[in-house]
């Protein structure tokens, strides 16, 4: 195993090294001369010259390329043209986490909620309930996203007013805060990571178990813990909580339009892996001896069809980038996806790029741990890439 | 015939629905089988040996319809069970190694742990971990595997080792039926031959009772006490094997023996069976085989012949089974 993650992890760097230079010429090809953009022309031609020198902008294109790539190692990635004089990785640190936020939720929710509403669609093929559910997904599945979270917006943050219609947190509410939103948003994820790791060494753990009745032990109470982990937390932090809740409120919306529009592609792709498995020859052989039904479907069934799901995951994933764009710009929510727009918009080719690289180590990083997961369900592959 | 009869089927008929009609798939099929003897089914492709089989367990397709008969284990009818019932009595009553052992393990759980979930569900009381563990070691030295392979999972297996391990897994529970359904069909000559000559020592060692359904009469034939043919949904001829091999009495029976080659009889042209079986969804009147049969009079399109019992143990459903040739028919 640990070859297999130090062999795809050479992979991934010069990946990425290919990547990032795509990036860099492409972003490059664009037309007009970008400094014109940021730098005065009424300025005399000498300051012009000396400004287009500190920014970087003279010389060959090959000759910046090559200082882009030597600085983006040193973990430079240069400076903002928009934001003078703020360091790329300053604004990319800021929003990172808010996209991760965005979509690890909205990710786990949509496979969670896909695959087992798949998996009983497949089990109870036939039936009203089945039908209406699947040409319910096959509607969110094909809508078009942009509209569809407009709608959303409009039904739940307009009509309803339940939730806030957009934007990260309330600035007025906000306005004498002793914490900064990303202060409040750190401690959010890091007590989302305390309950998700949790939840993880419980699941592991369970599964390691011979016996059927410790290993439910384990489990009530490891999630119980992971959702304990979560309340004593901010029951530690009692005035920062406002200040959280007002953040979790404006990810609702973000959250569930993402998740209604990726669980339903799940939950079409595990009813038909599920419709697949329910016929292989190993299903009678288990109802042969005499599994329970409920049994066969989850731990014979689902579990085999939930591999071509996990690979989806990895096809799925432009999809999460491109839709983060959509979703962010909707929901005004201030992630990489919004950055990713406005710094194209506006030219700002340093934060374009820093953006661009970072949202491919995310898709990289997804990837990996993807083919990790993998191995992990599948022992075909486990042992194929050295146990 | 001293013996205890583990296995009684009595008139059992199974069609399947699909959209065109009903399917005639098993016809009025009755046998029984003692404790301790084993029993071959043969017949062609599509002639219902495996819909028996999976009537027998209760694993029909969705779309069959049990029309009537019943199926007594022990005296027990499993039709009557309700499906809790039935699900118990499935492993520990009567277990099945099946067609293409290939595909008959979950790619993702060791063998070992498949093994242990029938132990888990069957045995009463449930065993301790290591008397399980004990039991599996001892059920793959029965069938020839090394404990090594215990905790591996299907894909290192090779295909013998696979139908071995399911056949050491259909013993887990001490069955009192097995049912073999082509259990060699997909392995080579030599394998094929070891599996068999072992899965008969297994059998004579535990006292089991085992139904062997194949369309390979010659594999048949070496290893049962009885042999079944089944033509068309129905059971046309039942008696002892070797009885059934030296003197068959169905037509059906006389004619597949012609067309199967033997390396010690006489050497002469083998008389291929000519015609094909009937659509089940419409099948012959009277006689199901009357359309192929040299035999064939008015009586046979219009009556259907009963399975009566000619010999001690040996029964034949046709009209004119006494015009049956001694000996094989010889090819042109």
């Amino acid at each position: 195993m640990l070859k297999f993650v130090s062999r795809r992890l050479v992979q991934m760097v010069g990946l990425f090294f290919l990547f990032l230079t795509l990036v860099f010429f492409l972003l490059q090809a664009q037309p007009g001369d970008i400094s014109n953009l940021f730098i005065d022309p009424n300025l005399p031609r000498e300051v012009q010259e000396q400004l287009r020198e500190r920014l970087g902008l003279d010389g060959s294109v090959w000759s910046q390329w090559a200082t882009y790539l030597t600085n983006f190692v040193r973990g430079n990635l240069g400076v903002s043209f928009s934001q003078y004089p703020r360091p790329v990785l300053d604004i990319i640190l800021e929003a990172l986490p808010r996209t991760m936020f965005l979509f690890t939720l909205a990710t786990l929710c949509s496979y969670i909620v896909g695959f087992s509403l798949g998996k009983h669609l497949a089990w109870r093929r036939g039936g009203f309930s089945e039908y209406s559910v699947t040409i319910g997904g096959v509607l969110l599945y094909t809508v078009f996203y942009p509209w569809f979270a407009v709608i959303v917006i409009l039904t739940f943050g307009s009509r309803l007013g339940w939730f806030p219609i957009n934007g990260f947190l309330t600035p007025e509410f906000w306005r004498n805060a002793p914490y900064s939103g990303n202060q409040v948003f750190t401690q959010m994820i890091l007590s989302l990571f305390i309950a998700g790791a949790i939840a993880a060494f419980t699941a592991w753990w369970a599964r390691r178990q011979k016996d059927r009745r410790r290993a439910r032990l384990i489990r009530v109470t490891g999630y119980g813990a992971s959702l304990g982990s979560i309340v004593v937390f901010w029951a530690l932090r009692g005035d920062m909580r406002p200040y959280a809740l007002d953040i979790a409120h404006h990810s609702v919306l973000p959250v569930m339009t993402l998740t209604l529009v990726a669980f339903a592609g799940v939950m079409l792709l595990t009813r038909g892996s599920m419709l697949e498995t329910l016929r292989e020859d190993y299903i009678l052989t288990a109802r042969a001896k005499g599994v329970p039904e409920r049994v066969i479907r989850d731990r014979h069934a689902a579990r085999n069809a939930l591999l071509p799901v996990v690979t989806s995951f990895v096809l799925g994933l432009a999809f999460i980038i491109g839709g983060g764009v959509v979703t962010e710009t909707v929901f005004s929510w201030p992630g990489m996806g919004l950055l990713l727009l406005g710094s194209t918009v506006i030219e700002d080719v340093p934060l374009a790029t820093g953006a661009l690289a970072f949202i491919g180590i995310l898709a990289l990083v997804a990837h990996l741990v993807v083919d990790i997961l993998y191995a992990v369900l599948d022992p075909r592959i486990r042992i194929a890439g050295g146990r | 015939m001293t013996a205890r009869t583990v296995l009684e089927v009595k008139n059992l008929v199974m069609n399947y629905e699909i959209k065109a009609g009903m399917v005639s798939a098993v016809e009025n099929v009755s046998f029984s089988l003692p404790q301790g003897k084993s029993l071959g089914l043969v017949g062609e492709s599509g002639c219902g040996k495996t819909s028996v089989a999976l009537t027998l367990l209760r694993l029909q397709a969705p779309n069959a319809r049990i029309l009537g008969g019943e199926v007594l284990l022990d005296g027990e009818n499993l039709l009557d069970l309700s499906s809790e019932e039935m699900r118990k009595r499935r492993w520990s009553g009567i277990s099945m190694v099946f067609q293409g052992a290939m595909n008959s393990w979950n790619p993702v759980y060791t063998v070992g742990d498949q093994i242990l979930e029938a132990i888990d569900l069957h045995w009463d009381p449930k065993p301790t971990a290591a008397k399980a563990r004990a039991k599996i070691v001892e059920l793959f030295g029965l069938v020839g595997l090394n404990p090594d392979m215990i905790d591996r999972y299907p894909h290192e297996y090779s295909g013998g080792m696979k139908q071995r391990a399911v056949i050491a897994m259909a013993l887990s529970c001490d069955p009192r039926l097995i049912i073999a359904d082509e259990p060699t069909t997909a392995l080579d000559v030599i394998v094929q031959e070891q599996i068999l000559a072992e899965l008969k020592k297994i059998q004579e060692q535990m006292g089991m009772s085992i139904i062997y359904i194949s369309h390979d009469i010659a594999v048949i034939a070496e290893i049962t006490d009885l042999l079944g043919v089944m033509y068309a949904g129905k059971l046309v001829e039942v008696g002892p094997t070797v009885e059934v091999f030296a003197r068959p009495r169905h037509p059906y029976t006389w004619l597949i023996l012609s067309s199967t080659p033997s390396i010690t009889g006489e050497r002469r042209q083998l008389a291929p069976l000519e015609g094909e079986p009937p659509n089940l969804l419409d099948p012959p009147t009277g006689c199901r085989f009357h359309p192929r049969c040299p035999f064939a009079t008015e009586l046979c399109v219009t009556e259907e012949p009963p399975l009566a019992v000619i010999d001690d143990g040996h029964s034949v459903a046709c009209w004119h089974h006494e015009k049956v040739p001694v000996g094989v028919r010889s090819g042109r």
